[in-house]
């Protein structure tokens, strides 16, 4: 799972082929570090149908003003170079499932 | 990763407990921080790091059981109910058993237990996904493995049917637990998600004895917060602050939320008895004939 940052985000994420998940974080946000090994799991079950990527908002705050980043962890999906949908605070591994499913598409 | 316990080396066991009780005996287990400053938790204590798939590896318990032991344990509260615990966990787990099973098996009892079948069973689209998402737990207990399609077919008709409650908060947290359990034991967040699920339903049901709402929860946090803003009371700190502030704005209010602190601290019994459970099953797993390890 790669870490995006202000200067390459754009490339990375808004002109990638393939759907991205964003996954905005912080160092001192426990619900993120627990979110962080659901979400290497999910990386590589859908690795065929999307990329997720880190964006860490204290190294990277333009990033999080950019996207109206109010409150943390939050993921977003985006697809085609918009933002498709995005989720706020902890989410169970069933429903981060079913938030792809029905934003990204079927991993199988 | 094996699922063998202690990868069939009681050398392994050994150097587990004697990690544990050292930090007992030195008085730095903690519940948190995981690993800090000589201080550890459960994990911290065997691995000496922050580092629950290295506690899966080294010691041979399942990963999605290491990515939950810490809420377990915390369950217990300071010591020694909590170091008794993880000692009695070590100690009653046989070298070398196979401890594959644990994980579905603990899954099938929460998802069997009365409280939550009488609950799904006021809706038949959550009744039929629980049961079709215990039987791919018993197929696993079985030795058989269901393909990844039948696991999402199960979890997402489980999610399509939670979506549908809007008027029954016990029905929906129940469906909530069995739509966390919809996937294979191997999955390291399986057990954590719907042990936690467990835990809200808990939470709920003793919200709803004492008759303390979310609104209730709302009314607090506002007027702590305005206190924050006009520096009300400022000569007390934390809860003392609270509770002060609450007895002079709202003694009703002060005395519901007096009563939730006291039942919240009682709380957790769900994490615990699932831990006496965990202690239960691993005490019983099977060996693997070929592995040959002696046990301690």
């Amino acid at each position: 799972m790669r870490n995006v940052t202000e200067q390459d985000f754009d490339e990375i994420v808004m002109k990638n082929d393939k759907p991205v998940l964003v996954d905005f974080w912080a160092p001192w946000c426990g619900p993120c570090k627990a979110l962080a090994p659901t979400l290497d799991e999910l990386a590589e079950e859908y690795a065929e149908e999307m990329e997720v990527v880190k964006v860490d908002i204290e190294a990277n705050p333009a990033l999080a003003t950019r996207f109206g980043v109010r409150g943390i962890p939050l993921l977003m999906v985006v697809k085609d170079g918009a933002e498709q949908a995005r989720t706020v605070g902890t989410i169970s591994r069933s429903r981060l499932d079913a938030f792809v499913e029905a934003n990204v598409g079927t991993a199988g | 990763m094996t699922d063998i316990a202690f990868l069939g080396d009681p050398a392994i066991k050994a150097q587990a407990l004697v990690r544990l009780r050292s930090h007992i005996a030195a008085g730095t287990f903690v519940i948190f921080p995981a690993w800090e400053d000589g201080k550890a938790n459960v994990i911290g204590a065997l691995v000496e790091a922050d580092d629950k798939q290295a506690f899966a590896d080294q010691y041979g318990y399942p990963l999605a059981l290491a990515t939950t032991l810490e809420g377990i344990v915390n369950a217990f509260g300071f010591s020694p109910n909590a170091e008794a615990f993880v000692e009695s966990l070590l100690e009653r787990t046989p070298v070398g058993a196979d401890l594959s099973r644990v994980v579905p098996q603990v899954l099938v009892y929460l998802l069997d237990r009365p409280d939550i079948v009488a609950l799904t069973a006021r809706h038949p689209e959550v009744e039929q996904c629980r049961r079709a998402i215990v039987a791919l737990h018993q197929r696993l207990i079985a030795g058989d493995e269901p393909d990844r399609k039948e696991w999402k077919s199960a979890r997402m008709a489980s999610v399509a049917a939670s979506d549908t409650i809007t008027d029954d908060t016990l029905l929906h947290m129940a469906s909530l637990i069995v739509e966390a359990a919809a996937w294979p034991a191997t999955a390291r967040s399986v057990l954590h998600d719907t042990l936690g699920a467990c835990g809200r339903l808990e939470s709920q049901k003793m919200m709803d004895l004492i008759g303390w709402t979310e609104a209730d929860e709302s009314r607090v946090f506002k007027i702590r917060d305005q206190a924050e803003a006009d520096g009300r009371m400022a000569e007390l700190e934390g809860l003392d602050r609270v509770l002060a502030l609450l007895d002079h704005d709202d003694p009703e209010l002060a005395r519901g939320f007096r009563e939730r602190l006291e039942r919240f601290s009682k709380l957790g019994e769900t994490y615990r008895t699932v831990g006496w459970k965990v202690v239960e099953l691993v005490e019983q797993a099977p060996m693997p004939v070929s592995s040959g390890a002696t046990t301690a």
